[in-house]
């Protein structure tokens, strides 16, 4: 008996899935457990094993195709099995379900005729509706009849040369609204689509450079991928809304318009800038995008702002410095502390989701890693019940598995709070955007000298590091946010404690 | 059934035929006028080729096709025969098997339903049951169709029925011109040939070259080149769906191609496609019922070979799927017509009737 190898899922929240390899071909033996794809979620690239053994009798998804969970990518069986190239007829069940209303316009005359002609009536039903579908004189009728069914089902039309032509252009189809009966897509739709993109593109990338986003001149202007990329990062959540607009409107994969027919290629993107090369978004970015753009959209966020000193840690550190392995950073002290805080503070670990407040049991800081072209934020798991130490050497394997692209899934998911570093590159201070659902980031400039007040009132040089705290307002307020800061940088201040705790 | 008006081109010896050629290139003749002259310039050709059929002799012919045939060549070629339809096809099979070149003609395609024994199990099949050693070089004319209130038993259109069985060739042609090149190249060609001509064509007059050899089976037409959509018509469809594509392109500005497949067997698949590819929508038109139809058996293919290009579904236009109609509204309302096939058109664009 062959058995169907369906999509997996491989995330909480992936919808669909893309084969990026096949591992086997046609005829190979496998077995239960034995690696058999690659196939890119939304977060990351996972190696797919095998739930069954059996010989591979076809692959039905081809290497680069993105396909809704359980979708049949390929059939497993005994050698003998025959593949089935041709899957049932599906969706299609117009026939069965056209009413006798929607008969032909010469429906009176035709029912006559049969009814004077076929004298079995219980047949005459089903003649009659079947007449109407391939019956000439009603297409009307029967497109009626068909569109409402297909409205009904929420299912993406499209014929099958829009689908080609999307996978060629690069074209997302979810994008595309449908001018077909039925609101299916049809090739006009996705001929448009690939040229608005390819507008919408240049729009936004103008609006980039024209705006204070970098303070650059025009000739340093972001490329579009650029912006669509910052966004996913908090160094571009400065720039606002408009690049987070502009991460959304290129969120659509692009390909160079020349692949659309010579007849329907847009004005190649030309001017003052020069021109311009496309990048397409890979899922992890276009998941960044649209998450980013979600959080920004629906979160009502505000941000808290407080000078940490940071002489203790800096201290500690020394001390600890060729005592413990690994050494933990600045940055693992601020989850540390940030976990134990938490603790207090549960609205702040916590979820604002239809309406109520979502506690969460554990404590799991997320720390934002940046990998090339990606933002991808590992957790660190029950971080208040964690030693300094078992943090240190849990960040440290985490940033390294992002960094290699190793990280699956599971790291990435189930944070309750996020911490975001930018101080390594001498920044001092920045926002973020809550990474929902969670209801705060917490954002950590350098570790730097700054003139500081001594408690004597005199003026003196300490090393400091502001925080900023973004935070939900639907579950966390002004002063609840303002203690929950305030006990981060008691920890800080004292970090002793933390090594007390936990 | 109007009488056979045009005079019966007089007999000439074959040298005088030759001469009078050259100057006259083309003239414009009816159908039936076409297929007599292929069965003419055989018969005068090779003599083994004979007629066979109920008043096909003194008659003429129900549709007059074999008129003035006798009086031209004598009760041994132009035979009339009972009413025995089964008998008839297997004297061809018979005769041809023998090395004749036996054309017979059954009055009415429905009445072939009662040779269909001859037909499928000798005629299609007596050269593959043999090792190829006889081969059956018969045609098997018959006229097809509804449109002249005869009722039911007189009006099928039943081309999937021959085009169902393997070893048969099937020939459905739609103008003068090809119901001659192509009746000349059924009578030469060594495999039974059914032949289908469809009532309401006899009287249609277009233009045939006067020195029209054999068409090849297997060659589609392209009626009338187009971009938007590919209309394919079968047997008089092919008609219908050039008259609708006028109409489509006046009205609507829609640019239709239309295809005339000519023989379903051989099919020239390869033009339909590449029109396919071209318009990315398909509308296939046909006299006969829908269901294991000639438009069903193509629209299969066409989805198999050029999924890819299609733009919307294949759309099927079919007589409506009842016993033909003897009353004259009924059985119009039941016939496919050409504002089905504007319809359809329309609606495969996505575009409204209006």
């Amino acid at each position: 008996m062959a058995v169907e190898i369906v999509m997996p899922r491989l995330t909480d929240s992936m919808e669909e899935g893309t084969v990026v390899r096949w591992l086997v071909a046609p005829g190979d033996r496998v077995e239960r457990g034995q690696p058999i794809a690659e196939i890119e979620t939304d977060k990351a690239t996972m190696t797919y094993e095998s739930d069954s053994s059996g010989v591979v009798l076809e692959l039905l998804a081809e290497e680069g195709e993105t396909l809704p969970l359980g979708a049949v990518i390929a059939r497993l069986g005994d050698p003998g099995e025959a593949p089935v190239h041709a899957a049932p007829p599906q969706g299609d069940g117009a026939e069965a379900t056209v009413p006798e209303g929607a008969a032909p316009q010469a429906s009176a005359l035709e029912a006559t005729a049969q009814r004077a002609s076929a004298p079995d009536a219980s047949a005459s039903g089903t003649t009659a509706s079947e007449a109407a579908v391939s019956e000439p004189a009603a297409p009307e009728a029967t497109d009626a009849a068909r569109d409402d069914q297909e409205r009904s089902d929420g299912r993406l039309r499209a014929s099958p040369l829009a689908r080609r032509l999307a996978r060629e252009l690069g074209i997302d189809l979810a994008t595309v609204k449908g001018s077909g009966p039925g609101g299916r897509i049809v090739r006009a739709d996705v001929e448009a689509a690939a040229q608005a993109a390819a507008t919408s593109t240049m729009a936004e990338a103008a609006a980039v450079a024209s705006g204070a986003v970098t303070g650059a001149d025009e000739s340093a202007a972001p490329t579009p991928e650029d912006a669509a990329v910052a966004a996913g990062t908090e160094v571009a959540d400065r720039a606002g809304a408009a690049n987070e607009a502009a991460a959304v409107a290129t969120s659509p994969p692009l390909r160079p318009a020349a692949d659309i027919e010579p007849t329907a290629t847009p004005p190649r993107p030309e001017g003052a800038r020069g021109a311009s090369t496309f990048e397409e978004l890979d899922r992890t970015q276009q998941t960044i995008a649209r998450r980013m753009a979600e959080s920004k959209a629906t979160v009502p966020d505000f941000a808290l702002e407080r000078t940490v000193d940071m002489e203790a840690c800096r201290e500690l550190r020394e001390r600890l410095r060729g005592r413990i392995d690994p050494l933990p950073t600045f940055n693992d002290l601020v989850v540390k502390a940030c976990a134990l805080a938490l603790r207090d503070h549960p609205r702040v670990n916590g979820s604002y989701r239809d309406g109520r407040f979502e506690l969460h049991e554990r404590i799991n800081v997320g720390i934002a890693v940046a990998r090339p072209n990606a933002l991808l934020v590992p957790t660190v798991f029950d971080a208040d019940r964690k030693p300094l130490v078992a943090i240190a050497r849990e960040t440290r394997r985490l940033v390294e598995r992002v960094r290699r692209g190793e990280i699956t899934p599971p790291e990435l998911a189930g944070g309750t709070f996020t911490v975001s570093n930018l101080g390594m590159f001498g920044v001092d201070r920045f926002t973020a955007i809550v990474n929902p659902p969670q209801a705060a980031i917490l954002t950590v400039g350098a570790v730097a000298p700054r003139p500081a007040v001594a408690a004597d009132g005199s003026l003196c040089v300490r090393h400091s590091v502001v925080l900023t705290l973004v935070l939900d307002h639907r579950i966390v307020y002004g002063a609840d946010g303002a203690q929950f800061l305030a006990r981060v940088a008691e920890l800080l201040e004292e970090p002793l404690a933390m090594l007390a705790a936990g | 059934m109007s009488s056979e008006t045009s005079a019966t081109t007089p007999h000439r010896p074959p040298a005088d035929e030759q001469a009078t050629r050259a100057p006259a290139a083309t003239r414009t003749i009816t159908y039936r006028e076409a297929l007599r002259e292929a069965l003419r310039e055989e018969m005068l050709a090779d003599e083994r080729v004979f007629l066979m059929g109920e008043d096909i002799g003194v008659f003429g012919g129900a549709f007059k096709v074999t008129d003035g045939l006798l009086a031209e060549f004598g009760e041994e070629r132009v035979r009339d025969t009972p009413i025995s339809e089964n008998t008839i096809v297997g004297m061809g099979v018979g005769a041809a098997m023998a090395g004749m070149r036996p054309v017979v003609e059954i009055m009415q395609l429905s009445f072939a339903l009662l040779a269909l024994d001859q037909i499928f199990n000798s005629a299609a099949h007596v050269r593959y049951m043999f090792g190829g050693q006889p081969t059956v070089p018969m045609v098997i004319r018959m006229p097809q169709g509804a449109g002249h209130q005869l009722g039911p038993t007189h009006s099928h259109c039943l081309e999937s029925f021959f085009l169902h069985v393997p070893g048969l060739l099937v020939a459905v042609p739609a103008t003068p011109a090809d119901a001659k090149g192509l009746l000349k190249s059924a009578i030469r060609d060594e495999n039974p040939v059914v032949f289908i001509e469809h009532k309401s064509l006899y009287g249609m007059r277009g233009e045939v070259p006067a020195d029209l050899g054999p068409l090849r089976f297997g060659e589609a037409a392209v009626r009338r080149r187009g971009s938007d959509v590919t209309i394919v018509g079968v047997s008089r469809m092919a008609v219908v769906a050039e008259r609708a594509a006028e109409r489509l392109a006046r009205d609507h500005g829609v640019s239709a191609e239309v295809i005339d497949p000519r023989t379903l067997r051989p099919l020239d698949l390869d033009t339909i496609l590449e029109s396919v590819r071209r318009t990315n929508r398909l509308v296939i038109v046909e006299e006969g019922w829908p269901h294991g139809g000639v438009g069903a058996n193509l629209a299969a293919l066409v989805q198999e070979q050029a999924f890819d290009w299609l733009d919307a579904p294949i759309e099927r236009i079919a007589r409506a799927d009842v016993p033909m109609p003897y009353s004259r509204p009924l059985e119009q309302a039941a016939l496919p017509h050409e504002e089905n096939v504007v319809a359809a058109v329309l609606a495969t664009l996505g575009r409204g009737a209006g």
